[in-house]
């Protein structure tokens, strides 16, 4: 039985008929068009499918999508407007932290959630908030690297 | 090799009461939904086809942390795993649980997975019972017929059995302030990597007399090296009483190994289980100190 | 002697970078096009069986479904090799009998493809796979690759006897080697055993195929290999070549896996079936039993010694799984063999090895590609000998590496080598002095091991590598550079902009990288081997130099000089002899194209190469690791990687291979397993909840050196690096754990038990 249902995504407002058993990664992918959440092991394992839900990263391959209702969901769109990027994305793009980019969404995500909380994390804490994402192609220095020095292009954003 | 769920008619209860009469009226078609890290997996896997489900995590009754020195801790049943291990007074507290939260899963799994989930779904290799056994922790079960409060070690009774009724809401875990001068620990070895599922997790609770430094009680939990989580109560014997001293910290860790009955890699949980039980405790006498 | 480059050697970011930071990178699993529709697979839960009868009718009347196929709905198709190798692509004639088909009416392994439907959404296509009803015969099966070569096991293939799909011998015997063991004063030897380690691409395999009405079928493939990809689905479908379209979206990963069809064949045949554009999207539970993973293996290895650690003989036996087809996996041996026995300075090598087939899902080819799992075998043999021998590791190595100029493994002259550097080098950065051989006690010790090998920059003179690149000049003085390499996440794009600019003196960002159509593109052998920057590479530094040339004659023309003292830099063209004589390359060009003295030229240059070198990159590694003796749980903590890959065109992007490949080889040889139940056959490891690679918190401090010199043939010295960084860790790991608790290891994954139970035998 389909219902009508609000969803608040990148700060917009979407009303959808939904039925109870989607998935938000289905919300976001095929009703939305929002193709940049990534669907990874469906079992919540990998994070290519991590969303923020009131800034919180969460599995949306998890999530029923009725749950979030009227919740912010912040997907990597939300992050960039038009040609101009958000500081963490320039600093994955700098420090060559993606190579096939397929985990790349749900990496970036983990970490504007991170930044956000504790905007001058050291290594360990940048590892473990990012734990739950799985990369196969970086070995995850350079993404290590571009985490540790997105506070510095932040601060200069927010300077200019 | 499913990546979509089969249809279910979606309730949102908004009391504890509306939710008890959902879980009652629709019985063995319906499944409680929580932070979904479990059960939406085994929809997936089609392991359970519920016709209903029941989402109360949306109930405000059930997601609090309450803390007061006489009444001890209180945390509601959807309080998930992350506001667990963030929480000051847990942290400050009761270090051990936050501890044990702080290990499960990866921090999104964390922020959706609740401790309520946690324990009804009773899984053999879960961080957080061994924390409850040793901290005396009591659940709270609700239905129509009556409340009831059930100590954890009464709780679980077998892999994914527990004694929660079909009518039954588990609302609330109890757990009283730990005497002073006690230091937890809970060490724990995973399966394969280093964020994994826990192969043996142990906790233990060590509370010691200010003045004689002797050991006034000692409560071990294990976890993942039986059907359910247990406290391996024969190797508490041999401590109790006692002050710090390798030899009987190596006799209790090897009677610990001894009482465990781990189903697959039996051999290395066990060697394993007292490896752990050694480091736990000697970590907790060394808090004390 | 360093080479001031404009834009080559440059740290620049990659052309793609943005969109994949964005979201807004397409993948095959993105693509949506109007009237798609989803198609989904049904695959045998049974090692071996014979679909007796199929029923489709409840599947076909759920409203919604647009087609179900069965096998009998593929019968007027070709069968195939998945792996492209029915249809010639490696000299000497090397062929892989076709011998599956789009659906089999014999399911060959769990996980074989038997039935697939296309319906209007995901949810309607997954309940009529329920509502398909199969019944099965249950056939004998073979799982062990030694009891399929029994005659009494079950026959898996017509072109298999024994089920012995293929027998493989080393492609270069030198010598004699029962006469140089008999001669050998040291001599060592080992039975290894290594995994069917699975790729586990971020993406899963995924196509979109649409026919369109005047018959031309596209389709968005995944596949390393474009215009191959194009051949093989020509003829399954027996459609001429023409009349098929290659797409190449951007791939999540592949690692060698997409270097066959994945979910192509199906989803086309869906679309045909449907007269619909059908997209057809694998789980993560189908990628672990429906595609290649790499091949295992169980090997013997005999090496001799003189006296002064002298290499003289090598002799090896490999005995492969395949699975139930054989895709790319018999390769896996050959190579295996070449780069394994041809590493070192050996005057007497051989090597046989058999293929074997049996009722698992396939093996085929993984970074490497038989390269880690023979040295996994041969560097721990290495550092045996070294300590009988009472030498250090290092400096038997040093002794039996090849100096340029001697013949390589694949049979050519090693064009340039700098292993001698990357070993000095890289032990001194993992400290090898302090920490090689130091007393050990207490729980946890810590030691230090090394490896080295030798990879490949293509696959001449073995396979074809056939590259072309053709550019353009815009108006503008940009180039438009139209290549085919796959990108799977290695940045060859940014590194072919950067070739092409270095040449035409123009900045790398003014190169715009046309591809990824085949319809637009010329014939691309794709990206395999490590070949995409040595060979996609020098076809792209002719093809600009051949720009250059006319862009050069133009602006003499222009400016009344001899084109023979023009040089080019920063956009702007210049005489050699008097400054005064200059253009911007941007003027060139566009007044060749609106040229009003009637000599209209759009300026361009196109290469045809056929590669007829190899310069095969070398690396060694390094271990630390830190092994508890009481839990058997070993801990990488450090790890360098030394390569001479030649030039770096971009160290940036060099690094990240590298880095990449050492994530990978800590799976291989510590933590990943895939497991068959051998009385089921069922995969016990099909998704990360079983099957676990290294995540964030198992990574080890890494250093990467490279140590750039420039190799002859490759462009601007380049040569090919996306394998070789994994060769080398599992075995550098093992021979470090052998350092720090005496005991070695030969089975892969080293889990703690194994190494418990190493210690406690010795």
């Amino acid at each position: 039985m389909k219902r009508m249902a609000t969803f608040l995504v990148n700060e917009k407002h979407y009303e959808l008929a939904i039925e109870p058993h989607m998935l938000l990664i289905e919300v976001l992918r095929d009703k939305l068009g929002l193709t940049g959440t990534k669907q990874g092991c469906e079992i919540g394992n990998c994070g290519a499918c991590t969303v923020l839900i009131d800034g919180k990263p969460v599995l949306s391959c998890l999530t029923l999508a009725l749950t979030v209702e009227g919740r912010h969901i912040t997907t990597i769109e939300g992050l960039s407007q038009g040609t101009s990027l958000h500081p963490i994305q320039k600093a994955f793009i700098d420090h060559g932290a993606i190579q096939c980019g397929f985990c790349t969404p749900g990496m970036i995500l983990s970490a504007k959630a991170l930044l956000d909380k504790n905007p001058n994390p050291n290594e360990k804490e940048v590892k473990q908030a990012l734990s739950g994402n799985l990369c196969r192609c970086t070995g995850y220095v350079k993404i290590i690297e571009a985490v540790l020095a997105a506070p510095e292009v932040i601060s200069k954003e927010a300077k200019t | 090799m499913n990546r979509l769920l089969k249809r279910f008619e979606y309730l949102e209860p908004k009391y504890i009461e509306e939710a008890l009469k959902m879980i009652s009226d629709y019985g063995q078609k319906g499944s409680v939904l929580a932070g979904g890290t479990d059960l939406i997996i085994a929809m997936k896997k089609r392991k359970v086809n519920p016709q209903y489900i029941i989402n109360i995590k949306s109930i405000p009754d059930l997601d609090y942390i309450r803390y007061d020195r006489e009444n001890g801790l209180g945390i509601g049943a959807v309080t998930t795993h992350s506001a667990i291990a963030d929480s000051p007074v847990i942290r400050d507290k009761f270090s051990l649980l936050a501890a044990a939260c702080n290990k499960i899963g990866t921090p999104q799994v964390r922020n959706m997975g609740t401790i309520g989930g946690n324990i009804c779904k009773a899984g053999p290799s879960q961080d957080t019972p061994p924390a409850l056994l040793v901290l005396d922790a009591k659940v709270k079960l609700v239905s129509f017929s009556g409340n009831r409060i059930v100590p954890i070690d009464e709780f679980f009774v077998g892999p994914f059995k527990t004694v929660l009724q079909e009518a039954e809401l588990l609302t609330e875990i109890q757990i009283p302030t730990p005497p002073s001068q006690s230091a937890g620990s809970y060490k724990w070895l995973t399966k394969v990597v280093t964020v994994d599922e826990t192969l043996v997790g142990v906790a233990v609770l060590l509370t010691c007399d200010a003045g004689s430094r002797v050991c006034t009680d000692i409560k071990i939990g294990l976890g993942s090296v039986a059907p359910t989580p247990i406290r391996a109560r024969k190797a508490e014997n041999v401590l109790r009483g006692k002050s710090y001293d390798d030899r009987s910290i190596q006799e209790a860790a090897q009677v610990a190994a001894e009482e465990t009955r781990p189903r697959s890699r039996a051999d290395y949980r066990r060697k394993m289980t007292r490896v752990l039980v050694r480091e736990a405790i000697t970590e907790a006498w060394q808090s004390i100190q | 002697m360093s080479h001031a480059y404009l834009v080559v050697g440059k740290r620049i970011i990659q052309p793609d970078a943005a969109a994949k930071a964005t979201g807004t990178a397409l993948y095959a699993s993105d693509i949506s096009i109007p009237g798609m529709l989803i198609g989904k697979v049904l695959r045998s839960p049974y090692p071996h069986a014979r679909i007796k009868r199929i029923d489709k009718s409840k599947a076909e009347n759920l409203s919604g479904v647009e087609a179900v196929i069965t096998p009998e709905d593929t019968a007027a198709w070709q069968k195939f090799d998945r792996g492209l190798k029915d249809l010639p692509m490696i000299a000497g004639g090397y062929t892989v009998p076709p011998d599956e088909s789009v659906l089999n009416e014999r399911a060959r392994h769990f996980g074989d493809g038997i039935a697939a439907v296309a319906a209007t959404d995901e949810h309607i296509a997954e309940e009529a796979l329920d509502l398909i009803e199969v019944e099965y015969e249950l056939l004998p099966f073979v799982i062990d690759p030694q009891e399929a070569m029994r005659p009494d096991a079950a026959q898996i293939s017509d072109f298999a006897k024994r089920n012995i799909g293929k027998h493989m011998s080393y492609a270069f015997p030198a010598g004699d080697v029962q006469k140089a063991f008999k001669e050998a004063e040291c001599i060592v030897k080992g039975a290894f055993s290594t995994t069917k380690q699975e790729h586990c691409t971020a993406e899963t395999a995924a196509s979109v195929a649409r026919l369109d009405v005047n018959n031309r079928l596209t389709v968005w493939s995944q596949c390393q290999l474009p215009h191959l990809a194009r051949r093989e689905i020509a003829h399954i479908f027996n459609m001429p070549v023409h009349r098929v379209k290659i797409i190449t979206p951007f791939i999540g990963g592949s690692f060698g896996q997409r270097g066959s069809l994945c979910a192509e064949p199906i989803c086309v045949a869906l679309a045909l079936k449907t007269g619909k554009p059908v997209k057809l999207v694998f789980s993560r539970e189908e990628n672990f039993i429906a595609l290649e993973s790499r091949t295992g293996f169980q090997y013997t290895l005999r090496m001799g010694f003189q006296r002064d650690g002298t290499l003289t003989a090598m002799e090896v036996y490999m005995l492969g799984r395949l699975g139930g087809y054989m895709g790319c996996g018999p390769m896996a041996s050959a190579i295996g063999m070449i780069f394994g026995l041809g590493h070192y300075r050996c005057p007497n090598r051989a090597g046989e090895a058999d293929m074997v087939l049996t009722n698992t899902p396939m093996s085929g080819a993984f970074r490497g590609f038989g390269n880690p799992e023979i040295m996994w075998g041969i560097e721990q043999l290495v550092d045996e000998a070294a300590e009988k021998l009472g030498m250090d590791p290092i400096k038997i190595r040093l002794k039996n590496i090849k100096k340029a100029g001697e013949i390589a493994n694949m049979g050519l002259p090693l064009e340039s080598t700098y292993l001698e550097r990357c070993i000095t080098q890289g032990a001194e950065a993992i400290g090898w002095k302090e920490k090689w051989r130091k007393r050990k006690e207490g729980t946890i010790r810590r030691g230090v091991g090394m490896a080295t090998m030798t990879h490949c920059s293509g696959a001449a003179p073995l396979y074809l590598d056939h590259s072309n690149a053709w550019i353009k000049l815009n108006e503008d003085g940009s180039a438009d550079l139209v290549v085919h390499p796959a990108p799977v996440g290695q940045h060859i794009w940014g590194a072919l902009s950067q070739i092409a600019a270095e040449e035409l003196g123009i900045h790398a960002e003014d190169v715009n990288i046309v591809t990824g159509d085949t319809d637009v593109t010329l014939f691309e052998y794709g990206s395999d081997a490590s070949r995409s920057t040595y060979v996609i590479g020098n076809a792209t530094l002719m093809a600009a130099r051949q720009a250059k040339e006319q862009l050069l004659e133009r602006a003499a023309e222009m400016l009344g000089v001899s084109a023979q003292e023009l040089e080019i830099n920063d956009r702007q063209i210049f005489s050699s002899i008097g400054q005064k004589k200059r253009i911007s390359v941007a003027d060139v060009c566009y007044d060749a194209i609106y040229n009003f003295k009637g000599e209209c030229l759009n300026i361009s240059g196109k290469c045809s190469w056929e590669s007829k070198w190899n310069s095969p990159p070398t690396g060694a590694f390094f271990a630390e690791v830190e092994v508890n003796i009481e839990t058997g749980r070993v801990t990488v903590l450090r790890f360098v990687t030394a390569m001479d890959c030649g030039k770096a065109i971009n160290p940036m992007a060099v690094e990240g291979q590298l880095e990449g490949g050492i994530q990978q080889g800590i799976g291989y040889g510590l933590t990943e397993d895939y497991v068959i139940n051998k009385d089921t056959g069922v995969v016990e490891t099909d998704n990360y909840d079983s099957y676990k690679m290294p995540g964030m918190m198992d990574m080890p401090e890494t250093q990467i050196i490279i140590i750039d010199e420039p190799d002859p043939k490759g462009p601007f010295g380049a040569k090919g690096v996306g394998e070789p960084g994994m060769v080398g860790v599992a075995p550098a790991i093992a021979n470090a754990i052998y350092d720090a608790i005496g005991v070695r290891i030969k089975d892969l994954p080293m889990t703690p038990e194994k190494v418990l139970k190493a210690l406690e035998s010795s």
